[in-house]
C-alpha cells in the first residue's frame, strides 16, 4: 500500500472496475436477551414509558456501583463459540469517555483491550453460487452498555432535545469483523448469516425493528494504480437498521468513494475516517453532522469493576448449551437427506422449528417402506411449498401448524404408495387444513378410496372404446397424447391413479 | 504538551478562560511528571501486564429484574424535565 502516492488526472481517469477492490468491515451491536440491564437490576424490556426503567446505577449517580449481569457473560461467551472465537479466561472493563447527553455518566463501560472474545470466523456461502464460499474474520466481540435515546428537534429551532434512560445500560455484545468483505452481496450475506447463528443459539431477539441488532460498516477502496496501490480514505456509515440498508449504503459508498476520489485524488493519508449516515429515503450517505476532531476517547480500566475471570470447565460448559447450528444442520440435510444446497437453505433459513418439522415427515416417509425413491427431496418440497406458504399467509409460526409432521409424513407415503396421487394429495391436506380432520377423516370426506385393478382396467377400456382417434395417434407414435386421456379417466373417477391409468391404457393397446 | 489544558478543558466540555488556563497547564504537567517516574522502572520481560489494584475477580448478579426507581424521583435530579423526558440543550449548534 502506497500511502502517499499522488496521481496525475490522466491515472485517475484511466482507472476501471477491474483496478478497484471494495473493503468493508462490519461492527455489529447484537442486543443480549437478558431480563436485567448489564450492571443493574432495571428491566430491559422494550416499549416501556419514559424513563420508567433506570435507577442510581444506570443513570450515573455518584456513588453508585455497577455489577456485572452472569446471563450477559453466559450468552456472550456463547456467541463467541458459535463464531469461533478464542474467548478470554481473563476478561476486564474500561470506560469509554465522551460526551453526549444520553450518555449519563459521560463514559460507557465497555471492553478495550481484554475483551470477552477474541479472534474467530463465520463462514459465508451463496446456495446460488454469487459469491465462493468463504471465512470472514472476526476481530473481537466485547460486552458494553448501550446508550439511552435521543429525541433531537428536527424543525431547526433550536429546541431542547428529551432524552430517555430506559435503553441506557442494556447489554450490547459488539461483535468486530477484520476488513474481510469484497462486495455489498458478501456483507448482506455475513448479516444473514449472523442473525440466523444468533437466533438458533438463542441469545437475541435480533428484532432489527427495536434496535436489537445493529451495524455499522467501514467502507474503503483499494485502487491499482501503475502498479501501486492506493487506499481512499475511510468511510464509517451508521447505524444501518437492516440488511438492505446495509446491502445498498455500502454499495452506494463504492461508487461514491471512486467518483470522489477520481475527482480528487485524495488517499487514506490525506483526509480523516469520515462519519456518514444512511438516508433511506433518498438512497445515498450523507456527511454526520458529529464534530470533525478524531476521537479520543481516553480509554482506562474501570476502578468501579472488577475483572472476570472464566476457567475452561466453565466456558465447555457454555458451549455444551449449543445445541444447533446452521451450518451443522446444513451439512446433515445435504449428506443425511440427500438435499441440494438451496433446498437446504430453504428449511435451514427458516429455524429450528421448521428444521426439526421437516425432519420429522422426512423420517416417516423413509420409515414407511412406502418405496418413495427420494424421501428427502419429496419432504422438502412439500413443507417448502405447501407447509412455508401456509405459514406465510396464516402469519404464524411452525409451532402453530395444525398437522403434525407424522401426518403429513404419512400423507406423503399414501402418495408414494400409489393411494392417490399428488394433486389429490393436496386436495386432502387442504382438507386436513380447513377442517382439523385428522388424514383418515380427510380422505374418507373427499370418498378416496383405492381403485381396485379390476376398476382400472375397465375403466380404461372404456375411454380406449370412445377415443379411438387419440389412441391412432398414440400408436402412431405420439405417446404423450396419453396425457388427455388420464384426463378423462380423472372426471370419470377423480381417485384414481393416473400414473396406473397411462400403464394400463398403454398395455392394453400393446405398447 | 502546549495545549494540554485546553485539550482537556474542550473533551470535558468545560470553559477554561485564558488567564486560568496557564496555572492549569503549569499543574497538570506536574502531575504528569510526577507519574512519569513510573517509567524509569526497569521491568523483567517476562513479567504479566498488571490490569488493577485489586486481587479478587468475579463480582457478579444473577440476571432478575427488579422494580426500577419511580420516574419522579429520578427525574428530580435533572436541571430540567417535562416530567417524562430530561431536557437538554438541542445538541445540534447552529451552523
Amino acid at each position: 500500500m502506497n500511502q502517499t502516492l499522488e496521481t496525475t488526472q490522466a491515472q485517475r481517469d484511466a482507472v476501471t472496475d477491474a483496478d478497484v477492490t471494495l473493503i468493508v468491515g462490519l461492527e455489529v451491536h447484537v442486543q443480549l436477551d437478558t431480563q436485567s440491564k448489564l450492571f443493574c437490576n432495571c428491566s430491559t424490556a422494550y416499549g416501556a414509558d419514559a424513563n420508567t426503567q433506570t435507577c442510581p446505577v444506570c443513570t450515573g449517580m455518584p456513588g453508585t456501583l455497577p455489577v456485572i449481569n452472569q446471563r450477559a457473560l453466559k450468552l456472550a461467551i456463547k456467541t463467541g463459540l458459535a463464531l469461533n472465537c478464542k474467548i478470554a479466561n481473563y476478561t476486564k472493563w474500561d470506560r469509554k469517555n465522551y460526551f453526549y447527553p444520553d450518555l449519563p455518566k459521560g463514559y460507557q463501560i465497555s471492553q478495550f483491550d481484554k475483551p470477552i472474545c477474541g479472534e474467530g470466523h463465520l463462514t459465508i456461502s451463496d446456495a446460488k453460487g454469487a459469491f465462493e464460499t468463504r471465512d470472514i474474520q472476526i476481530e473481537r466481540a466485547h460486552l458494553e452498555e448501550d446508550a439511552g435515546k435521543s429525541i433531537h428537534d428536527e424543525t431547526g429551532a433550536q429546541k431542547p432535545s428529551k432524552i430517555d434512560l430506559n435503553r441506557t445500560g442494556t447489554p450490547l455484545l459488539e461483535i468486530v469483523t477484520k476488513p474481510d468483505l469484497r462486495s455489498a452481496e458478501e456483507a448482506k450475506a455475513f448479516l444473514t448469516e449472523l442473525k440466523l447463528i444468533l437466533t438458533y443459539i438463542d441469545v437475541s431477539d435480533c428484532n432489527m425493528q427495536e434496535g436489537s441488532l445493529r451495524c455499522d460498516a467501514n467502507v474503503n477502496l483499494h485502487i491499482k494504480v501503475d502498479g501501486e496501490k492506493i487506499a481512499t480514505p475511510i468511510a464509517e456509515v451508521k447505524n444501518l437498521n437492516s440488511f438492505r440498508a446495509a446491502e445498498r449504503a455500502i454499495g452506494y459508498e463504492a461508487e461514491r468513494q471512486l467518483r470522489v476520489w477520481k475527482k480528487d485524488g485524495l488517499g487514506i493519508a490525506d483526509a480523516p475516517k469520515q462519519t456518514r449516515g444512511w438516508d433511506d429515503a433518498n438512497q445515498k450517505t450523507t456527511k454526520s453532522r458529529e464534530k470533525e476532531d478524531a476521537a479520543d476517547y481516553r480509554y482506562f480500566p474501570d476502578p468501579d469493576l472488577i475483572a472476570v475471570e472464566t476457567t475452561d470447565e466453565e466456558i465447555n460448559a457454555i458451549g455444551s448449551t449449543i445445541e444447533y447450528l446452521p451450518s451443522k444442520l446444513r451439512t446433515e440435510l445435504m449428506e443425511s437427506y440427500g438435499l441440494e444446497a438451496y433446498d437446504t437453505e430453504v428449511i435451514v433459513s427458516q429455524g429450528i422449528g421448521v428444521v426439526t418439522y421437516y425432519k420429522t415427515v422426512a423420517d416417516f416417509l423413509t420409515k414407511s417402506a412406502s418405496g418413495s425413491k427420494s424421501p428427502g427431496k419429496t419432504a422438502s418440497n412439500w413443507v417448502a411449498q405447501e407447509v412455508l406458504r401456509y405459514l406465510n399467509e396464516q402469519n404464524c409460526a411452525i409451532g402453530d401448524y395444525p398437522i403434525s409432521g407424522d401426518q403429513l409424513g404419512e400423507l406423503l407415503a399414501r402418495i408414494a404408495k400409489g393411494d392417490f396421487d399428488q394433486t389429490r394429495g393436496k386436495d386432502v391436506l387442504a382438507q386436513m387444513l380447513e377442517n382439523r380432520a385428522d388424514l383418515e377423516a380427510a380422505i374418507e370426506k373427499l370418498g378416496i378410496k383405492a381403485v381396485d385393478s379390476g376398476e382400472v382396467e375397465a375403466l380404461c377400456q372404456q375411454i380406449i372404446d370412445e377415443n379411438q382417434g387419440v389412441i391412432e395417434q398414440i400408436k402412431g407414435g405420439k405417446v404423450q397424447a396419453v396425457g388427455s386421456l388420464i384426463g378423462k379417466a380423472k372426471k370419470l373417477n377423480p381417485n384414481i391413479n393416473p400414473n396406473l391409468v397411462k400403464e394400463t391404457i398403454l398395455k392394453q393397446i400393446g405398447i | 504538551m502546549s495545549n494540554l489544558a485546553q485539550n482537556v478543558a474542550k473533551l470535558a466540555r468545560i470553559d477554561l478562560p485564558d488567564d486560568k488556563a496557564e496555572a492549569v497547564q503549569e499543574d497538570l504537567e506536574k502531575v504528569l511528571k510526577y507519574v512519569q517516574q513510573l517509567e524509569a522502572l526497569e521491568l523483567p520481560e517476562d513479567i504479566e501486564p498488571f490490569f488493577g489494584a485489586i486481587e479478587s475477580v468475579n463480582a457478579i448478579r444473577t440476571d432478575e429484574a427488579q422494580p426500577s426507581y419511580p420516574r419522579e424521583e429520578i427525574l428530580s435530579n435533572a436541571p430540567d424535565s417535562d416530567g417524562q423526558f430530561y431536557k437538554v440543550p438541542s445538541v445540534f449548534e447552529q451552523s
